[in-house]
């Protein structure tokens, strides 16, 4: 560990002895290796530096006198399994048992909360250093105190299970902390070697198993403050529709209803009860404005490889020629797909003077209390955002400015009000995975090697326009560095290789979706090089593998590649046939064979088998979980889910209608292979949703004959 | 396209038929000559039998369907060894006695699938009707109890309250008022349960 | 109206509007969070309870209906020192993810097992159709299996 990435000891701020329920020790850790790299590299390939917010008395650790060490998580936990990650790396550097950590979500009151997002899957990967050094420093600090209280020397004591020892006296780190006022800060001490590690690398258990199994109040949704009421929100169902008039007579007058709020471009209905506010909605009439119906064509017409504005994001060699009888091409296309997370959006909020408390599902604390504080007119350090458990993320709360309407309404109110969508404004109203289309064209050489490449796609919004990135980016890059996602040529020995970007805004919001355009552009290209392998009648293996050089990160793209290969079978049998594919995103490389069948037009996977190098496996459980999940997310999207536009409206509203992978279409076994190409943590838990479309389609080529080229697979 | 192979099934509805007389014990077939035309009671009932509202619950296999375009049952739902779906996932895990407003999920006593050998999906109005009579086919009913179930039994009077959707929308009830309805079939039934001939 | 049954156990009463959703009373009234609200429309599963035994959509379930009815919720379907065997081996196979789901899984779960001790692949198919967005289903699947074993070798002791 070079000295420039330790702890800055200036910035280590530290105050103690907050009553009698917990002493605290208390620290902010500011990253000081600016982004040095181009940020459309580090959106591609690099792990953007973790970026906490501020200078004040912010927290990481409390030690409570239970003998428990509370971490305040800046990330949120969504499920990718963060927390846990992070109890793991805090219980190595500090000495204690997992059951000593415990981890909460930091508000922006009570700890650092990245003033970006949870997202990007770089929570493990961006606190990998500055946690560890952190937590190593809080254990020398507690090291130094129990030498004061025991009268000794620090380097006499050791310490193991929240326990300083020097063999005749001991001290729990709760004692050690009591009444503590000021702390020695020593010098960033080095962090543990792997060999060292008891729980990194091992697969412990979730830290949020037992609320989760036993149901505990943990998530947004269950939030609940004194007298508080419940609201629903009007939103149009039409795309551009705005507000034209109201009638709220009979719905104000509905049994429960408190206030019917009027914010002119939006109507708020707080009643006693959610349903209350329900059943009032239901009476309100509202007039809209719909300047446009829009349709389905109208949409696809606008995303279409040849509009809007273009960008080459990759370029080897020369172009290709449409018109040269040995180039071979194929269009490929996705849908607009929705998030469909399980916990509603909404949020708890109370506002009370110049001081407002919301407590959310979020994955932008940070950015969700400067939302509220614009709204309200308020200083941002009057605004607590308190975030919870998140019911799923998948990048639909990258956006949570609903919290400024919750607020709204308890102003309006003056009480706290909780509010949430119902499920058919989550559909209509999400910010959606863009469709996309792909044209893709290729040409053998003798040797039956691709000479050319070349993945032209379309895609509106994913990091344009949202609020975490800046809007100036597009100007500067012209490129959706999310859409870009997956969209460049992995395989560098192909002599001539370009990836072509053409970007449109469209009339609803896109945005992040788990993975972003990878998933897309990867059912494309692998769909496509599967093709092409097929024609030059080489094993699509060791196709793939000619064809990827040993420079920056091939090297490893290609250890997936051929570890995964070693699961792979040519052929169909019995309408039986396995399918190969292979990605790399954000520097993690992944491959998966899926072994599928099909009979009587059912699809039954019977295994997919995953090699993933995510350098060190935090969590190895945890890690394959995510593979898991991120399979299925893959099946479901490659194969059932599509949002449709209907004169105007999206749709469908509901779950069922929007079909979604269920138990029954999950692959009875996943088998999950991790490689450790590099000695740190790397994204894990989108990199997995790359090859999966891709490696069902090119199953179901062998058994079908057929070449699918459009999401959701549909076999008819 | 549907709906004109339904018209044509209308037009070719011949003079002949089967007549059944309003007794305890199943009629025997006899052949008529009556004509049937767009009030007459047969044509009024079957208006509504053919109707989605009732057809989505009479399927012809094991998977009910559901809404105005007659879809399959979402979710895979299925008929189950007792037309009241699976054991970890019966009709009731959803639906209830009543329509629920709040989910849009409609519900009446005894919600289920009618038995099997009762299918109506994919069959003619005189198809139909001929099931209807068939005790081997109805539940073993005679025409007496046939009319009362289909002039009184509350899942069958649930399509003309059918509720609301999931968005909220009122289901479409049979085209037929559900009085002219219970008047049609009890009609058809006095003069003899004709069916008219293909 | 006065509403009277028995609630993971005990007696309970509330006063409400007939028509209210039993999902709400159980989360608003009786502070019982477990029971998830996710679409309202009994389609994905996440409010999944049992009633009398049997797996019931809260969320499409009147209150009115509750009248004298056996309900069990999460909450009430085992607890940290006594988990019941599908908790258990939700917690053997570490199962889930965000979690939001998992009780509705859980509940529709333990119903089957009280109905179909040793449920096959198909079995579980056909009957869990809850929505897990993190896609679970794989873990989940294994540990129905195991919650199986568990649930029939509690019974033999008993």
């Amino acid at each position: 560990m070079s000295a420039k990435n330790k702890v800055s000891r200036r910035k280590f701020i530290v105050r103690g002895g907050l009553g009698a329920v917990g002493l605290l020790a208390v620290g902010t850790y500011v990253f000081r290796n600016p982004i040095r790299r181009s940020v459309l590299e580090v959106a591609e390939t690099l792990v953007p530096p973790y970026s906490g917010s501020g200078m004040s008395a912010n927290l990481w650790f409390e030690i409570t006198e239970d003998n428990t060490v509370k971490l305040y998580s800046p990330k949120v936990e969504m499920g990718q399994g963060t927390f846990t990650g992070l109890a793991q790396m805090v219980a190595d550097e500090m000495d204690l048992t997992m059951e000593q950590v415990e981890v909460v979500g930091a508000a922006t009151d009570t700890g650092v909360v990245d003033a970006l997002s949870t997202g990007g899957s770089l929570s493990v990967a961006q606190l990998w250093d500055p946690l560890r050094e952190l937590a190593a420093t809080m254990r020398e600090m507690l090291k130094t105190e129990a030498a004061n209280k025991l009268g000794t020397t620090p380097d006499q004591l050791t310490t193991e299970k929240g326990i300083a020892s020097n063999g005749s006296q001991s001290l729990t780190y709760a004692e050690i902390a009591k009444g503590v006022q000021e702390w020695t800060i020593p010098d960033a001490p080095d962090l543990r070697p792997r060999s060292a590690h008891k729980f990194v690398g091992q697969p412990v258990k979730r830290v949020d198993l037992a609320p989760k199994v036993f149901g505990d109040p943990i998530f947004g949704q269950d939030a609940v403050l004194p007298d508080m009421l419940h609201a629903c929100i009007v939103r149009p169902e039409h795309i551009g529709a705005t507000l034209a008039s109201f009638d709220a007579s009979e719905a104000s007058s509905m049994p429960g209803v408190v206030q019917v709020v009027d914010k002119k471009d939006w109507i708020g209905i707080v009643a006693e009860s959610y349903p209350q506010a329900l059943a009032a909605k239901a009476k309100l009439r509202v007039e809209w404005d719909i300047p446009k119906v829009w349709t389905e064509a109208e949409i696809r017409e606008m995303l279409t490889v040849g509009q809007g504005n273009k960008m080459v994001t990759q370029k080897a060699g020369s172009a290709l020629d449409p018109e040269d009888p040995e180039v071979f091409s194929l269009e490929f296309s996705s849908p607009i797909g929705a998030h469909a997370q399980m916990e509603p959006n909404g949020a708890v909020a109370h506002v009370e003077g110049d001081k407002a408390t919301i407590i959310i599902s979020t994955q932008v604390i940070g950015i969700t209390q400067n939302q509220v504080a614009d709204a309200l007119g308020i200083p941002k350090e009057n605004v607590n955002v308190i975030p919870t458990y998140l019911g799923g993320g998948f990048g639909r709360r990258l956006n949570t400015n609903h919290a400024v309407r919750a607020a709204q309404l308890s102003q309006a109110v003056g009480k706290p009000v909780k509010y949430f969508f119902t499920r058919k404004e989550e559909f209509q109203n999400d910010t959606f995975r863009p469709p996309t289309h792909h044209i893709v064209r290729g040409k053998l050489n003798d040797a039956g090697q691709l000479s050319g490449l070349e993945h032209h796609y379309a895609s509106g919004d994913v990091a344009i326009n949202s609020v975490i990135m800046p809007a100036a980016l597009h100007t500067i890059l012209g490129t959706d560095v999310g859409a870009m996602r997956g969209g460049n040529i992995q395989y560098d020995l192909i002599p001539n290789h370009r990836a072509v970007q053409w970007h449109t805004t469209l009339p609803f919001a896109t945005s992040w979706w788990r993975s972003l355009g990878l998933l897309a552009n990867t059912f494309a290209i692998e769909s496509f090089v599967d093709e092409m392998a097929l024609r030059a009648e080489q094993d699509p293996v060791a196709f793939r593998l000619s064809q990827i050089s040993d420079e920056g990160e091939g090297k490893r793209l290609k250890a997936v590649i051929e570890k995964a290969g070693e699961h792979y079978r040519e052929g169909a049998r019995d309408g039986r046939a396995m399918g190969f594919a292979a990605s790399i995103d954000t520097g993690t490389p992944c491959a998966q064979v899926v072994d599928l069948s099909v009979k009587d037009g059912n699809l039954t996977i019977h295994k997919v088998v995953c090699v993933m190098d995510c350098g060190i496996a935090v969590n190895p459980d945890q890690v394959k979980a995510q593979c898991e999940g991120a399979i299925n997310m893959g099946i479901s999207a490659a194969m059932h889910e599509k949002m449709t536009i209907d004169e105007g409206r999206l749709f469908p509203t509901i779950y069922g209608a929007y079909e979604m992978a269920l138990m029954k279409h999950s692959p009875r076994d996943i088998e999950v292979i991790l490689l450790e190409g590099v000695d740190r943590p790397l994204p894990v838990g989108e990199p997995p949703l790359g090859p999966i479309g891709a490696a069902l389609g090119n199953a179901l080529r062998r058994i079908t004959g057929q070449r699918f080229t459009d999401l959701p697979i549909k076999l008819t | 396209m549907r709906f004109r192979l339904f018209i044509a099934s209308l037009l070719l509805m011949g003079s002949f038929g089967l007549a059944y007389s309003l007794s305890d014990r199943l009629p025997e077939t006899v052949p008529t000559n009556q004509e049937v035309t767009a009030e007459d009671p047969f044509t009024l009932m079957m208006n509504v039998l053919t109707h989605k509202r009732c057809v989505n619950c009479h399927p012809n296999g094991d998977r009910p369907r559901q809404g105005e375009d007659s879809h399959y049952h979402n979710f895979g739902v299925v008929r189950g060894p007792d037309n009241h779906g699976l054991e970890g996932l019966t009709c009731n895990t959803c639906h209830q006695s009543e329509n629920d407003d709040f989910s849009g999920v409609p519900g009446a006593p005894e919600w289920s699938l009618a038995p099997i050998e009762m299918y109506w999906e994919g069959l003619s109005r005189t198809e139909i009707a001929h099931s209807m009579l068939d005790p081997e086919r109805n539940g073993g009913r005679n025409l007496k109890e046939l009319v009362k179930h289909l002039t009184e039994h509350e899942l069958v009077l649930w399509a003309w309250e059918p509720g609301v959707n999931s968005e909220g929308i009122p289901r479409e009830p049979p085209p037929v008022s559900k009085e002219k309805y219970i008047e049609a079939v009890k009609a058809w039934a006095e003069a003899g349960a004709v069916v008219p001939a293909e | 109206m006065k509403v009277s049954f028995t609630l993971n156990g005990a007696p309970t009463e509330v006063e409400t509007d007939e028509q209210t959703p039993l999902l709400w009373v159980l989360r608003d009234q009786l502070d019982l969070k477990g029971t998830k609200f996710g679409c309202g429309k009994a389609a994905c599963g996440a409010c999944t309870v049992q009633v009398d035994g049997t797996a019931i959509r809260s969320c499409s379930y009147a209150i009115k209906f509750a009248e004298g009815k056996n309900i069990r919720t999460i909450e009430g379907l085992g607890n940290r020192d006594n988990p019941h065997p599908v908790q258990q081996a939700w917690m053997d196979f570490v199962v889930p993810q965000c979690g939001y789901c998992q009780p509705g899984f859980m509940m529709a779960t333990a119903a089957l097992l009280e109905k179909v001790p040793k449920p096959t692949d198909e079995d579980i198919d056909r009957n869990i159709v809850n929505v897990c967005r993190c896609g679970t289903y794989t873990r989940m699947r294994k540990a129905i299996h195991r919650a199986a074993e568990l649930h029939q070798s509690q019974n033999l002791k008993k």
